[in-house]
């Protein structure tokens, strides 16, 4: 006996007839809203499921904002002690006293020389009134000056030899120490080129630091996902067997990625300022001793904006290699 | 449509599941599959979506040889077949109207059309009033109501069922059998594997019977 119609009035069973235009067209050309609605469902169901273990979220975030709060807080250390030594790393002059018993003479024949030369910028003679002078106008010293029977002050030329490009010495210095009426040349540029070195070095470290550091946040990212992988295998398979798109698949664990480089992003930057607010009161005093020449330089704000841009791509760039990896072995055939 | 052209699946394992199996249903038509348990049932609809391919032997599908089907495009011949499993299937840390959603987001349909289609589905299986139940929640025959649900609510042009009745009440049953009927009414290509032989010869459709994977009857109605 063959059942004609339903009686059971629980279903409502008619079929609308599939019109041939919402049939399931396979190649779907997917616009612009659908496009964006498909991405915003990515976006906040992993942000969802994020939230739905906020500690698990919460250490990983952590481990990943610690390991980039490091090389930045070195990356602004090493930026200060720049600051700090910048002042000094330009003077390139050279000091040359002439003996005491040269005359007044030998010293503006020198000068004259001198500044003939194509290597030499600038030069400046004092004289020894000129230098007493100037010693009298420091505070303090106008008394013991005071004392003194003659000007013990030798005549002085300060040298500016022209920008160098390499790291040897300007050539016009031995040259002035060969001068019979000098007495003493003082060129300081040495023990400057060689902080200069330290620092060059320092930030090639912490570069290497931070490239080791970003290395890490990418393999915590990764590994994070790949756990999310393997507890989700049964969602996965079942959004294979209707149909969704490697891409599909992948999209909800890269966005898990880029919300855990952001989440990181923005803790690396409370420890940063932390550590700044922190530092802020003792590195001041110590500036104080700098006459208030120096201030301290934090994070910039476009560097600090930087920073969880820079994390997202990390972020997404660890889930794009745990789920290249781990999605292809989860792919039956 | 579906066609098997001499088609033997065996497993790694070395058993041999369907053995030379040779059928066609024509676009629009409706068969049942019934056999006994381990008759093979499931892995011929497993071949027709490509969730195992066969041993031997070809499965067309719409017209398309599935032996040359490349992997990067078996997403899109799963998205024009309807697919209700036995094990239903379902997500189960989302809701009933996520659930059902989930072919129509990943064809891409917008959200007013996927809320649309979503409560028509629903409706049709009668769960309209769960929607935003969670799946551990439901019973196992309304856990099955939802998975046929996703299975019709992106109107695919091959509907292929493996035992949807399985936990259904008689009358659901029979519901539900009438439901995949309609399908078949407007142009949809239908294939159920069911145990509940009295049902299937109520429904007066085609039947395939299987025994020990190989095709023992084909019957027709009105035919012999
Ligand atoms: N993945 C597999 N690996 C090895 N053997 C399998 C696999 N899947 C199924 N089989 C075997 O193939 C045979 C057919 O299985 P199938 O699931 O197709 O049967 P069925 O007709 O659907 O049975 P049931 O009515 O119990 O669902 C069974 O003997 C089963 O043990
Ligand atoms: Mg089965």
């Amino acid at each position: 006996m063959f059942a004609k119609k339903p009686t059971g009035n629980r279903l409502k069973v008619q079929a609308s007839p599939p019109r041939a235009a919402e049939r399931a067209t396979p190649r779907t050309r997917l616009g612009f809203s659908s496009w964006r609605d498909q991405h915003l469902y990515s976006l906040f169901s992993s942000l969802g499921r994020l939230l739905a273990k906020p500690w698990a979220t919460a250490l990983t975030a952590l481990v990943m904002g610690l390991a980039l709060a490091l090389p930045l807080l070195f990356l602004i250390l090493l930026d200060n002690a720049r600051g700090l030594s910048g002042g000094w790393q330009d003077a390139r002059e050279i000091t040359v006293f002439l003996k005491p018993d040269a005359p007044v003479d030998a010293a503006r024949q020198l000068a004259e020389a001198l500044r003939k030369r194509s290597d030499v910028a600038a030069v400046k003679q004092i004289t020894p009134e000129q230098g007493l002078e100037e010693f009298r106008q420091m505070s303090g010293f106008a008394d013991a000056l005071a004392v003194l029977q003659f000007n013990p002050l030798p005549q002085v030329l300060v040298v500016t030899p022209q920008e160098l490009r390499g790291s040897d010495d300007p050539a016009v210095l031995a040259e002035l120490r060969q001068q019979p009426s000098v007495d003493l040349v003082q060129y300081d540029a040495a023990w400057r080129r060689r902080l200069g070195a330290i620092l060059g070095l320092s930030q090639r470290s912490v570069l290497v630091l931070a490239g080791l550091l970003a290395m890490a946040t990418l393999l915590v990212v990764g590994n994070t996902v790949r756990m999310d992988i393997q507890s989700r295998a049964e969602e996965i398979a079942v959004m294979q067997l209707i149909g969704a798109s490697p891409g599909f698949v992948r999209r909800p664990f890269l966005y898990t990625g880029i919300w855990y480089g952001l989440f990181s992003g923005a803790f690396a930057l409370i420890v940063v300022f932390g550590v700044q607010w922190a530092l802020s009161h003792p590195v001041n005093q110590l500036l104080e001793s700098y006459d208030h020449r120096f201030a301290l330089r934090g994070l910039e704000p476009l560097a600090a904006l930087a920073v969880p841009v820079l994390s997202a791509v990390l972020g997404w760039l660890g889930a794009m290699l745990a789920t290249a990896r781990h999605l292809a072995e989860a792919h039956p055939d | 449509m579906i066609r098997f052209d001499q088609v033997t699946k065996r497993y790694a394992s070395g058993h041999e599941a369907v053995h030379d199996l040779s059928f066609e249903l024509a676009a629009g038509e409706m068969a049942f599959i019934t056999g006994h348990s381990g008759a093979g049932k499931s892995t011929m609809l497993k071949l027709i979506g490509l969730i195992e391919r066969p041993t031997r032997g070809h499965v067309t599908v719409n017209g398309q040889n599935l032996h040359g089907l490349r992997r990067g495009r078996i997403p899109e011949l799963r998205r024009g077949i309807g697919m209700v499993f036995q094990d239903h299937r379902l997500l189960m840390d989302r809701s009933v109207y996520d659930n059902v959603a989930l072919p129509l987001i990943i064809a891409g349909q917008s959200r007013e059309e996927i809320a649309r289609r979503v409560r028509a589905a629903l409706d049709k299986v009668g769960l309209l009033e769960r929607e935003r139940a969670e799946p551990v929640t439901l019973s196992t025959g309304e856990q099955q109501r939802v998975g046929i649900a996703r299975a019709i609510v992106a109107k695919p042009s091959v509907l292929i069922a493996d035992e949807p009745t399985g936990n259904l009440d008689p009358q659901l049953s029979a519901e539900i059998m009438q439901l995949f009927a309609d399908f078949q009414q407007v142009g949809t290509t239908v294939l159920v594997a069911s145990h509940d032989l009295p049902l299937v010869k109520r429904m007066g459709k085609r039947v395939l019977v299987l025994n020990q994977g190989r095709l023992l009857d084909d019957w027709r109605p009105g035919g012999g």
